[in-house]
């Protein structure tokens, strides 16, 4: 169990399915590395199961069973699909990850001082990106007006709010300023995404903010 | 009506002889009630009717990977209608990996334990639920039939986020102490 679970109302968001692709996808690593916020979401799995057995029972379409009947006559049962397979280069990315990791992606060394993928995830209202922080070093501080969601995938990394290993959630208010140093040991790498716009509030700040706004860094 | 047992006998009976029969009967039980589920949250009978058949195919296809000591039908069945509501009524373009669920049920992982839940009749979780005080159920429900985050329930119910979060973390324990209690 980590020191830092992600907080129930955003596991029930993810297990109703309400998160935007963004989110969802920190939830889903968070659950992936959590075994505590994986039973918590299995709960409430069978809670959307209840309810949908719940429902009333009700006349069935009885054009939508043969529909469905000569649909499933051209469709093969699959057969058991097993969790993806770690990547090459990427051993601490967890199973639902790995879909999201494309060929020929790299690193890009950002402001000298840290490594960011950016990843490609529909919806355009959040930045999601792979983050890498070499032992000591720490991200600029900057300054959220949305929300931010971190998860650990490895190492570890200490702010004002406390130290976060592997597995462990972060979720930031919009307007706090923080500012992360990555712990001793193997570099840290977190899943980051942050809800649009970013604001830098170090003294480059003001001069770096047009190109965060643009995307460029 | 279906037991939990009967209902994961029939996704047995698709993964290991592609049994029509079994289908048709899992069909005749399930795709009226995610139809029904769907439209909870305001969602027309044509759309919802949509989602629930595509659930269904999923299921005939996925038939393989469903896994009776993690999860009960209905929760399975639960998750790839979430997901289908998802691609069908958000109209993405990419549709949701088949790992979001695999994840949850992966095979590999020991460590939390075979799930309590798996043996669980949907009348134990349906009780729970009717047991908690009607401001609790109020929000999960929302939840789940109308697809809203906390933060959406919170503006839409004019109450504060904090009031929001807190009935739901009450209705998680009270869910997860009676399920806890279950087991040993």
């Amino acid at each position: 169990m980590s020191r830092h679970p992600a907080p129930e109302e955003l596991l029930l968001d993810y297990a109703a399915g309400a998160l935007s692709d963004g989110p969802a996808l920190a939830l889903a690593l968070h659950v992936a590395l959590d075994p505590a916020s994986r039973q918590t979401v299995d709960q409430l799995n069978a809670v959307g199961g209840a309810l949908i057995e719940g429902e009333p029972e009700a006349l069935l379409d009885d054009a939508a069973l043969e529909r469905a009947l000569a649909r499933v006559g051209k469709v093969m049962v699959e057969p058991r699909a097993v969790p993806a397979a770690r990547r090459p280069g990427f051993e601490w990315a967890p199973p639902p990850l790995v879909p999201h990791l494309r060929p020929g992606m790299g690193w890009r060394r950002i402001l000298g001082q840290f490594d960011e993928i950016r990843l490609d995830v529909p919806g355009d209202a959040y930045r999601v990106s792979l983050l890498r922080l070499e032992s000591g070093r720490c991200l600029p501080e900057h300054r959220h007006t949305g929300y931010e969601y971190t998860v650990c995938l490895q190492g570890g990394y200490t702010d004002a709010t406390g130290s976060y290993s592997v597995g462990d959630f972060a979720v930031g208010p919009g307007g706090e300023r923080h500012e992360p140093i990555a712990d001793p040991g193997e570099p840290c790498i977190a899943l980051i995404v942050v809800e649009k716009p970013i604001v830098l509030t170090g003294p480059w700040g003001r001069w770096l903010n047009p190109l965060v706004s643009r995307g460029v860094i | 009506m279906l037991s939990a047992d009967e209902a994961a006998d029939l996704i047995e009976a698709i993964a290991s002889r592609q049994d029509r029969a079994a289908f048709a009967n899992l069909f005749r039980h399930f795709a009226p009630r995610v139809k029904a589920f769907i439209m909870r949250g305001g969602t027309d009978a044509e759309a919802a009717q949509e989602v629930s058949q595509e659930a269904l195919i999923m299921v005939w296809r996925k038939a393989a990977s469903f896994d009776r000591s993690r999860a009960s039908a209905a929760t399975w069945i639960y998750t790839i209608a979430r997901n289908k509501r998802i691609d069908l009524l958000r109209r993405r373009a990419r549709p949701i990996d088949t790992e979001d669920w695999l994840v949850v049920y992966a095979p590999e992982e020991e460590d939390a334990g075979k799930s309590v839940l798996a043996g669980q009749t949907y009348t134990r979780v349906k009780e729970l639920l009717e047991g908690l005080p009607k401001d609790q159920l109020v929000v999960i429900q929302k939840a789940f039939f109308e697809d809203k985050t906390h933060t959406v329930i919170a503006d839409e119910m004019k109450l504060p986020l904090g009031t929001v979060k807190s009935r739901i973390r009450l209705a998680l324990r009270r869910l997860r102490q009676a399920l806890e209690n279950d087991e040993s």
